[in-house]
């Protein structure tokens, strides 16, 4: 691999110079790691609690996301408006779907998802008769 | 007849945070315009796949007798080797990127084409992975879980395949002398929208294929 | 490679200047060089030329969608008329509903970000000039497509929210629906481009020393309204190729025998549709916050709390969508919820109309035709606030819910909150942009004779409304007492259209008049912020030289200092202070063909998802071809002056960026990105 010295900075906010290359090697490795993790959870014996395995999930999905932005897309070294406007809309984005999917009681039983609270017994498949 | 080029005062302005966001020019964050302007698209995007995302945790089951469900058909197996392509394109783009910040041409070139092969080899195991579940009988229109599948993994499919074709301009770009060091954060730029296609798969593939 | 020639040869210029060995020409066309006609307009990436196109598209959409409104008044004239068939009613009101939000309202909006923003962060252009221009046109082709449905097959006739299940084809057959549908997209793509566009701009691009709390309000509310369009449609183009997919390919989004939920597309709907009615009023409020200190001669009251005020409504704004679905069944603890955050969005609302007030006490007043509007806009935006508070109590709103209730609420935020603003900022401006004034006679005319049709027109919905009457519905019943009341609106109406003409006969008798009156001048109404320091009509490269600015209100600080009693003393000319018209050696970005091109391609791939996806290869070829034009374009006429200086102010905004916009598929993503959307068919 060829010197890491640059004579011009071509973008700001961060230093050209240093040589990333074993870092970024790292994180893919790390990753890697993650994501065999995360596979792995699907030859849980099926008495594993379900809301253990999803936690677990959802948490390595979270992990693998802030680290694939943070070093590989750089935000950890990039000025701190980039992540703020990239972050505000993924939080606007979760703030608001999460709602939406509340609204249809997505977080109780399965038959009772989308199905008005007003109208159809409880139970019944949806006919989405609601609204 | 005054000329831009007479010098005024006020017009040199010290210059503390200064980065060269064009043809020499400082921009008041700091952050080049186009940089900036990626992000802002990424964070707008986010609104889209949240979108389509809860359109597929709502109907993830369909009605008993419509169909089967993608769950039945997932290939756990096949689509984490996918996953993993995807995830090392990820590493093979930002060494590119690193090449050519240190003005690597050819390492540089190198990378680039792996990427773009590595996000043709996910596109293919995605067209794949689809035949299969259309040939057990859950095709697009089949029942509602079907539609938001195909949808969603379809639209970052898509997203996949804009990135590939913008891996290729630069691959063109730069076999023809166009893209020297100088240019470099216009490969930053495609390698950040390169890498947030991967992190939305990372949620697809867990909210929807891993998540039980 | 890395010296620097003076004028570089017609290869893709580098951000340093420097000139790759032996790189030959990439660009098959030369920049195309038009100066004046049309082929000027065109081709153009001037931020003031698309400005007033955005301003001037507006406004004749103003006039389909005026009409289609006559039209509705003279069908609801009385009891059980047969002027409009039903379903012809339920297009004419759809279409003008979608007309007046989205090809209205919304581009007016755009039209004075576009001309004003710039100016008045002293910036030479926006971020990206070339797809500035292709947001004008794909607005403008997205809102021809919409209005050809009119003559193939008839207008979209779901309400210009469209609700699911009837937006299928089941209950929608016809080709309506999919004009609406695949027009919007086309729009959605505009408003998203100009978004980044913009925002990029007013966190990039201002003059030395304007720090975030030194702009004026204007700036600041574009800011906030480009926020909101940036995270909000995407959340209507979800539930849009959502239906998109429904109609053309049979997906089961809507289809409620597959057990999908037509509440999902109100949802989403609502979701961009709440944060969208506050992109609406958000400029309209900031021309105002920036009219009104001037023709009081104060400053702005409060400024960081109407600034605070302005981010809490876009912020707030994400919070209360469901407050248009109380009646649809989400049941008592999401509409509990949502009544509540909706009460408190009437807070920051509240605070601005505190500090406009306080403005203007104890100010000198002026009551030109921009301060008559901005009152306007004051008191009636303040009514259809009440109203609005009104709405927010579900057990109230599921009486006014679906009644001329709500269509008197919302007439009187949009039309007297959002359109008396713009009213006003066309009267400001119009010096600035046009070099002539408006008259000022006609100008009240115009003024009074609006805000008498406008009440007259929507005053006595609020009665129809809590009597009962049913909002989109072609015609009513005797004997109910909404006989009177309708008689009344339409002839508000027909007033308010009278007042519109008004308007219009102002421009051109104006404009005649003007070669007899001396020319306006840069400052005509003794301003307060620096765009009224250049030549009115502002010239081609805005500010020359770029001012260091050091406070808010730069500019009436350059005129008047303040004696130990605080009173004003004028401290230099205008002449002084203001920049003379003269010939500048600035380098702007070169015009370019690229953007009207790219942008035709988008209704052609419409078209073929409307009739026959056979079109849309055409439509996808000349997208492919022109993305290949821009980005390979020749990034400036390489005989054009160059200035040589560095430095913040000295450079044309445009110049690296049209750079690397060119090579960066990146800086286009948006563009590609959604037009390959459209022209990959979903897989299955």
């Amino acid at each position: 691999m060829a010197a890491t010295t640059t004579d011009s900075p071509v973008h700001g906010g961060h230093d050209p110079d240093v040589d990333r290359t074993k870092q970024y090697i790292v994180v893919a490795a790390v990753l890697a790691v993650f994501t065999a993790i995360e596979v792995s959870t699907y030859w849980f014996p099926k008495e594993f609690p379900v809301g253990l395995s999803t936690g677990l999930l959802v948490f390595l999905m979270i992990v693998k996301f802030v680290v694939v932005t943070a070093y590989f897309m750089h935000l950890k070294f990039d000025k701190r408006l980039l992540t703020v406007v990239f972050y505000s809309g993924l939080v606007l984005a979760l703030l608001v779907y999460l709602a939406v999917l509340t609204t249809f009681r997505f977080w109780g039983p399965v038959e009772d998802h989308m199905v008005p609270p007003t109208n159809a017994p409880a139970g019944a498949v949806s006919t989405g008769s609601g609204g | 007849m005054a000329s831009a080029t007479t010098h005024f005062p006020e017009a040199d302005a010290p210059d503390d945070d200064v980065v060269h966001g064009g043809h020499g020019y400082a921009t008041n964050t700091g952050i080049s315009n186009t940089k900036l302007a990626m992000w802002l698209f990424l964070g707008s995007e986010c609104l889209l796949f949240g979108g389509l995302i809860t359109t597929f945790l709502l109907y993830k089951h369909p009605l008993p007798g419509t169909g089967p469900s993608p769950h039945e058909l997932y290939d756990i197996p096949f689509t984490s080797i996918s996953s993993f392509v995807l995830l090392m394109s990820s590493l093979t783009m930002v060494l590119a990127v690193t090449a050519i910040e240190r003005n690597d041409l050819s390492r540089f070139r190198l990378w680039v084409v792996a990427t773009a092969l590595l996000g043709a080899v996910f596109i293919s195991g995605q067209v794949y992975e689809f035949q299969s579940f259309l040939s057990e009988g859950m095709g697009y229109t089949t029942n509602r879980s079907s539609s938001a599948f195909y949808t969603l993994t379809g639209f970052h499919g898509v997203h996949v395949t804009v990135g590939i074709i913008m891996l290729v301009s630069l691959l063109l770009l730069s076999l023809r002398g166009h893209l020297p060091r100088e240019r470099a954060e216009s490969v930053e730029v495609v390698g950040l929208y390169w890498h947030f296609v991967d992190v939305v798969w990372i949620l697809i593939f867990t909210i929807v294929y891993l998540i039980p | 490679m890395t010296d620097v020639p003076a004028i570089p040869d017609a290869t893709l210029a580098l951000p340093s200047g420097a000139v790759p060995a032996s790189a030959p020409a990439v660009g098959v066309f030369s920049r195309p060089k038009a100066k004046t006609g049309w082929r000027a307009w065109v081709t153009t990436v001037d931020h003031k030329k698309i400005g007033i196109m955005y301003g001037t598209a507006a406004i004749a959409f103003f006039m389909i969608g005026g009409f289609e409104a006559l039209l509705i008044r003279a069908q609801l004239w009385a009891p059980r008329q047969h002027l409009l068939s039903a379903d012809v009613y339920n297009q004419v009101y759809t279409m003008h509903g979608t007309t007046m939000v989205f090809l209205v309202v919304m581009p007016i909006g755009a039209a004075f970000a576009n001309y004003l923003m710039p100016l008045q962060i002293g910036a030479r252009d926006v971020a990206f000039p070339r797809i500035n221009a292709f947001s004008f046109w794909c607005f403008l082709f997205g809102g021809l497509l919409l209005n050809t449905s009119w003559m193939l097959g008839g207008g979209a006739d779901g309400g210009w929210f469209n609700y699911a299940p009837n937006n299928g084809l089941i209950y929608s057959p016809t080709h309506g629906i999919d004009f609406w549908n695949v027009g919007l997209i086309i729009t959605g793509i505009a408003s998203l481009t100009g978004a980044v566009n913009l925002i990029t701009t007013v966190l990039n691009m201002r003059a030395p020393g304007m720090g975030l709390m030194k702009m004026p309000v204007f700036t600041w509310m574009t800011l906030v309204t480009q926020f909101l369009l940036l995270f909000a449609i995407p959340v209507l183009t979800a539930a849009q190729f959502l239906l998109l997919f429904d109609r053309a390919f049979n997906a089961n989004f809507f289809n409620v025998q597959q057990g999908a939920s037509p509440l999902l597309w109100q949802h989403l709907f609502w979701v961009f549709g709440h944060p969208e009615v506050y992109l609406m009023i958000l400029p309209a409020f900031g021309l105002v916050s920036d009219m009104l200190p001037v023709f009081s001669r104060k400053p702005i009251f409060g400024y960081p709390f109407i600034v605070f005020s302005g981010i809490a409504i876009g912020f707030m704004g994400w919070g209360v969508w469901a407050h248009h679905m109380f009646v649809s069944g989400i049941g008592p603890v999401s509409v509990t919820v949502f009544s509540l955050t909706t009460m408190f969005i009437a807070v920051p609302t509240g605070v601005k109309i505190l500090n406009w007030t306080a403005t203007m006490w104890g100010g000198k007043l002026k009551f030109d035709t921009p301060m008559l509007f901005s009152i306007g806009l004051i008191t009636m935006f303040t009514i259809g606030g009440l109203s609005g508070v009104s709405h927010s109590v579900a057990p109230a709103d599921t009486q006014q819910t679906d009644t001329y209730y709500i269509v008197a609420h919302f007439h009187y935020v949009l039309f007297g909150g959002a359109f008396f603003g713009f009213m006003g900022g066309f009267y400001f401006y119009w010096p600035k942009v046009f070099g002539y004034m408006l008259n000022e006679v006609l100008g009240k005319w115009n003024f009074w004779l609006m805000l008498l049709g406008f009440n007259l027109t929507f005053g006595p919905m609020h009665i129809l409304g809590l009597q009962g009457m049913s909002r989109r519905t072609y015609t009513y019943d005797a004997g109910y007492g909404f006989d009177v009341w309708n008689k009344i609106a339409t002839i508000g109406a027909f007033t308010l259209a009278t007042s519109v003409l008004f308007f219009i006969f102002n421009i051109f008798w104006s404009k005649k008049k003007a070669k007899d009156l001396p020319p306006p001048g840069p400052d005509p109404w003794d301003a307060r912020t620096i765009e009224w320091m250049i030549p009115s009509p502002t010239p081609e490269y805005n500010f020359d030289p770029v001012p260091t600015v050091t406070s808010l209100d730069d500019f009436w600080y350059r005129k008047y200092g303040e004696t130990e009693d605080g009173r004003l003393v004028r401290i230099a000319t205008t002449d002084e202070v203001c920049q003379p018209v003269h010939e500048a050696h600035v380098h702007l970005p070169a015009p370019s063909f690229w953007p009207i091109v790219l942008a035709f391609g988008l209704p052609i791939i419409g078209y073929g998802l409307i009739f026959s996806l056979w079109l849309c290869i055409p439509g996808g070829l000349i997208v492919a071809a022109a993305l290949y034009g821009w980005v390979t374009e020749n990034p400036d006429d390489p005989d054009a002056a160059h200035d040589t200086g560095h430095g913040p102010g000295e450079h044309a905004s445009g110049d690296g960026v049209d750079t690397q916009a060119e090579l960066t598929d990146g800086g286009d993503a948006e563009a590609a990105g959604e037009a390959d959307e459209k022209e990959a068919a979903p897989v299955g």
